[in-house]
């Protein structure tokens, strides 16, 4: 019977590599599982065909608020082939929420320059937490393919300059 | 009197009543509608979709002779007179839509939606899906024979159709309503060979906002952005439009 020689080197690495990924397993395992944690971060479920009839995503509702704690929210909708409100405005360096939900299919939305980027899946409503750093207008760009208008899907963030 | 005939009498005196009183109707629906009500009630759900689906044809066609619609919207559902739309080969699900949103006090603004709203009142959900059917089941509009359109911002137009204007955050008309203008699902409407008096005015009453029937805005804030010449020239672009 005859053996494949391995270096004794390469050996050891096998072991690493075998012993790296049963962490990484057992993190992700015990995380989901005892944890209940999962991706998207923000699991809230919405009728994605009903949204404009009333409720958060109705058509009078959508736009930024400004909190009582000096915070913005901003709720918006994804459809083909844009972001509603098409044009928003918040302050640069204070905390925004972004509430975003799917009217249609699965979309992204993306802030160049920032850390905002996330799924629009149907279906879920999508929470983003963030501050821009830059003063500035921005385009909101849709990075997930939504349909033949997709690369033309976006609308635009407008960032002004310090707290307001 | 059998069942024809009841609804004969019905469709006659419902059409004289609305264009008797259709101000009236407008009147009243301006005050319900005003402020936090959803631009229209119909949301797309697979329900509603199936619904619309099993509409009759058949049962269409009757309705369309005792509700008298042939008499604007022709007896295969295109147009006699350029002011009215044509239908045939429209989208069930935009039909259906439209009838709602009229019956609903949803779609107003002009003389022709007070007439559709007080028609809609004579109508169920049924009936509409059923007249929704029948219109589908025509072909789309062709260019009648020896009608030309001005084309003068020809490749303008053709460009704008194609690849839209990113600086107006213009998406391209194709990517809705399909390259050769048949509308898309659930309810983008068809466009080819549609008459170009309706389109320019569809555009417009989008433009101003006296027609308000689209979620969300999308119609209202494309038709913003647009110039006239090329609402114009887009109601050409259609009009001419041999849908395959």
């Amino acid at each position: 019977m005859s053996t494949i020689h391995i270096d004794p080197l390469e050996k050891r690495w096998l072991w690493a590599i075998g012993g790296m990924l049963a962490i990484f397993w057992g993190v992700q395992i015990y995380f989901a599982a005892a944890e209940n944690m999962h991706p998207p971060s923000n699991v809230e479920t919405i009728d994605s065909a009903k949204l404009h009839l009333s409720g958060e995503f109705a058509e009078e509702n959508l736009g930024v608020k400004k909190e009582a704690d000096g915070s913005y929210t901003v709720t918006m909708v994804a459809a083909r082939y844009g972001f509603y409100p098409q044009e928003i405005e918040v302050p640069a360096n204070t905390p925004v929420k972004l509430r975003i939900a799917s009217f249609d299919v699965l979309h992204g939305v993306h802030v160049p320059f920032s850390n905002m980027n996330t799924m629009v899946v149907p279906g879920y409503v999508s929470e983003v937490h963030t501050q821009f750093q830059t003063p500035g207008s921005f385009p909101m760009i849709c990075n997930e393919y939504c349909g033949l208008g997709h690369d033309y899907m976006y609308s635009k963030l407008h960032v002004t300059a310090g707290k307001s | 009197m059998n069942n024809k005939h009841i609804k004969t009498v019905v469709g006659v005196a419902g059409l004289a009543a609305a264009m008797m009183i259709s101000p009236l109707f407008a009147a009243g629906h301006e005050a319900a509608v005003a402020g936090k009500a959803p631009s229209t009630n119909v949301a797309w759900t697979a329900e509603q979709v199936r619904f619309v689906a099993q509409g009759d044809k058949t049962r269409g066609a009757q309705l369309s002779e005792s509700l008298f619609c042939a008499s604007c919207h022709g007896n295969a559902g295109v147009a006699p007179s350029s002011n009215w739309p044509s239908l045939a080969g429209q989208r069930a699900e935009y039909v259906f839509k439209m009838l709602k949103d009229y019956k609903d006090g949803k779609r107003k603004g002009s003389h022709a939606a007070e007439i559709m709203t007080a028609e809609g009142q004579l109508v169920t959900d049924q009936d509409m899906a059923d007249l929704a059917q029948f219109y589908a089941s025509f072909p789309l509009p062709s260019l009648p024979e020896g009608v030309t359109f001005d084309t003068a911002m020809g490749e303008q137009i053709t460009y704008l159709v194609r690849r839209g204007d990113g600086k107006r955050l213009l998406a391209p008309c194709q990517s809705c309503h399909v390259s050769n203008g048949e509308g898309q699902a659930t309810d983008t409407p068809a466009l080819a060979g549609q008459t170009p008096e309706y389109f320019i005015k569809t555009m417009q009453d989008y433009k101003t906002g006296a027609r308000s029937n689209d979620v969300y805005s999308r119609m209202r804030l494309i038709a913003k952005v647009l110039t006239d010449e090329e609402i114009v020239q887009l109601a050409h672009y259609y009009a001419g439009m041999t849908a395959k």
